[in-house]
């Protein structure tokens, strides 16, 4: 079950990060594509690494919420809580419930909060299989893939 | 024949109505003849028109609000708005969130789900009128009818707790919307949307989102109060809840 996810999630390679920052960036007046928060309280110049095991996976709206523990250089471990998009909007581009399960041992890369609380953005994950997922859509294809699968089933071509 | 006739009355009676052509959708029958809206629509990011032309030019009065929207939130003092709450978008920028919508028609009246913040709008073709003192509401009152293969929405009665487009920017209990929505090409939606409010805005603006089709999709479930941990507080801060529940 969790594999078929896994394998769609990768056939679906969807909008890359880069354009969705675009999206978010837009200075039209016309739409926030944004639907529900602004990015005030992360730090969006900075892309942190973690990596760690997987406690639970809240498939729920407005957000969903990736919890791990990370252990610390003394030892010591940490709960991170890390926002991505909603299960509709990640649903429709490759995404499940079952995308992340307890126990699994995960890479992700972060925007933090520039509180210095332990939680941040989810931009992408590194899953124990080695396949990676993206938040903004889909599974990461490189820079170059945005035009992929992903983005053909929405319709939309990604912009460049 | 008999249509003639009653296009000639109409003419008469509204000027709205006076553009009417087309099946108009009163009936199972007409609702037949009418364009295909099937499926969910998403808006697109990108590759054909959205949002074109100039933005909207304030009145002294509201581009005063603006600057001093844009000042605060330049100075850290308003990081967030409603919506980080769950308090639903409203007209205009409900019906552009990255969520698909789908539109209804029935007899008499045309219906359009939202699922961003499980919204919806009834937009009446039975030849209506606004209510004359409409209750001001997030999404309006809507009346609508089709002048051939476009479907012209005209929206009143708007609460001014909502923006207009981006936040800052606001707009008066007398915004006035008009909609058309069109097939651009098989499966792809295009809806102009040009705001008139002559308290706000010296002249009307206008934009057009695009929409692409998904006859495979399905509308989803959007409780925002499912799990939100976003919020903003009363004087415009952000913030981030990280309470953690262990699981029984």
């Amino acid at each position: 079950m969790r594999k078929t996810n896994r394998a769609r999630a990768l056939r679906h390679v969807s909008l890359v990060l880069g354009s969705v920052l675009g999206i978010l960036a837009l200075a039209a007046w016309t739409s926030s594509a944004e639907a529900h928060h602004s990015f005030s309280v992360f730090d969006m110049q900075t892309n942190k690494e973690l990596e760690g095991d997987v406690v639970e996976f809240q498939w729920t709206n407005p957000h969903t919420f990736l919890w791990i523990n990370v252990t610390n250089a003394d030892g010591s471990k940490t709960r991170w809580g890390l926002e991505g998009m909603s299960p509709n909007f990640l649903g429709r581009r490759g995404w499940s419930k079952n995308t992340f399960e307890p126990g699994d041992h995960v890479k992700v890369v972060i925007w933090p909060l520039k509180s210095g609380e332990p939680g941040g953005t989810l931009q992408r994950a590194t899953l124990p299989d080695g396949s990676e997922v993206v938040n903004f859509g889909g599974a990461g294809g490189g820079g170059g893939g945005g035009a992929g699968g992903g983005a053909a089933r929405t319709g939309s071509g990604a912009p460049q | 024949m008999l249509r003639h006739a009653w296009l000639i009355a109409a003419l008469v009676a509204a000027p709205l109505a006076a553009q009417k052509s087309g099946p108009q959708g009163d009936t199972w029958e007409t609702i037949a003849k009418l364009p295909d809206f099937g499926g969910l629509w998403e808006v697109t990011f990108g590759g054909g028109p959205r949002g074109g032309g100039e933005p909207p030019q304030f009145t002294p009065e509201y581009a005063a609000k603006l600057q001093a929207f844009q000042a605060a939130s330049q100075r850290g003092d308003i990081e967030d708005g409603p919506a980080a709450n769950c308090v639903p978008n409203g007209m205009p920028s409900i019906m552009t969130q990255p969520y698909p919508i789908e539109i209804l028609f029935t007899p008499g009246k045309v219906t359009i789900l939202i699922e961003a913040y499980a919204q919806w709008r009834q937009i009446f073709t039975d030849g209506r009128a606004h209510p004359e003192d409409p209750d001001l509401t997030f999404n309006g009152h809507s009346i609508g009818h089709w002048e051939g293969d476009t479907l012209v929405v005209d929206t009143v009665g708007f609460t001014t707790d909502t923006f207009l487009g981006n936040q800052g920017m606001r707009h008066s209990d007398k915004m006035h919307i008009v909609e058309r929505f069109h097939l651009a090409s098989p499966d792809r939606l295009e809806v102009q949307t040009t705001i008139t409010d002559a308290q706000a805005l010296t002249k009307p603006t206008t934009r057009t989102a695009a929409y692409g089709r998904h006859r495979d999709w399905t509308l989803a479930e959007y409780v925002c109060q499912q799990n939100n941990r976003n919020f903003t507080t009363d004087d415009g801060k952000a913030g981030i809840d990280l309470s953690f529940e262990e699981e029984k």
